[in-house]
C-alpha cells in the first residue's frame, strides 16, 4: 500500500495539462498532443504493473 | 485495523484527485481510479487471506471434498475482478463494455460449474438406478 502512486499520477496529470495548456497557447497543438500521449503512455505503465500485481495476488489467493 | 484506516484515506484522497483532474483530462482521472481501485482491492483480498486460510482449515475438519472448494473460490474471484472491471468500464463510459464483463463473468463461473452439475446429475442417475 503506497500512497506516493496516487500522488504520482495526480501529479503526472497536473504537469501534463499545465504543460498542454502552455503548448496550445503557443500554437504547438501538435506537440501539446504528443505531450498528453506520453503522459497517458507513462501512467498507463504505472497502472497496467499495478493490474497484474492484483491479479496475481487473486490467483494465488483463489487457486486459479 | 490502520490498514483499514489508512486504505479508506488513500481512497477518498484519490477520489478528490481524480475530481481535480476531470477537469483537464479524463483518460489520466480515470487512470488514477484505476490505481486506487487495484490498491483497495489489493488491501482487501490481503484481509481475505486470513479468511481463505480459516476456510481451508474448515474444509479439513469436515473432510470436504478440495475441488468443489476450489471450484467455489475460483468463481468467487472470477466475480471479484469482473465487477470490478465492469464497474471501471461504465465509469469511463463505454457501459456496454461493462455489461459485456459481467456477461463474460456469468459465462465462465457457468463453465466453470458444469463439472459440478455433471457430478450431481451421476449422482441422481445412479440413485434413481438403485431404487
Amino acid at each position: 500500500m503506497d500512497i506516493d502512486l496516487i500522488f504520482k499520477i495526480a501529479a503526472i496529470g497536473i504537469i501534463v495539462s499545465i504543460l498542454n495548456q502552455v503548448l496550445s497557447r503557443s500554437g504547438r497543438e501538435e506537440q501539446a498532443t504528443m505531450t498528453t500521449l506520453a503522459g497517458l503512455v507513462v501512467v498507463l505503465m504505472m497502472v497496467a504493473q499495478k493490474i497484474s500485481e492484483l491479479f496475481d495476488l487473486v490467483k494465488t489467493l483463489f487457486h486459479f | 485495523m490502520s490498514t483499514f484506516l489508512r486504505v479508506v484515506g488513500a481512497a477518498l484522497i484519490g477520489a478528490i484527485l481524480a475530481l481535480a483532474l476531470r477537469q483537464q483530462g479524463k483518460e489520466l482521472s480515470l487512470l488514477l481510479t484505476v490505481t486506487v481501485c487495484c490498491m483497495v482491492l489489493a488491501a482487501a483480498v490481503t484481509y481475505l487471506e486470513t479468511v481463505m486460510d480459516f476456510a481451508r482449515q474448515l474444509q479439513s475438519v469436515g473432510n470436504l471434498n478440495g475441488e468443489l472448494m476450489n471450484t467455489m473460490l475460483r468463481a468467487v474471484g472470477i466475480g471479484l475482478i469482473a465487477e470490478i472491471a465492469g464497474l471501471i468500464c461504465t465509469d469511463s463510459g463505454s457501459g456496454a463494455l461493462g455489461k459485456a464483463i459481467e456477461i463474460l463473468a456469468a459465462a465462465a463461473i457457468l463453465w466453470l460449474g458444469i463439472p459440478l452439475m455433471r457430478a450431481l446429475l451421476e449422482l441422481v442417475e445412479q440413485v434413481m438406478g438403485e431404487v
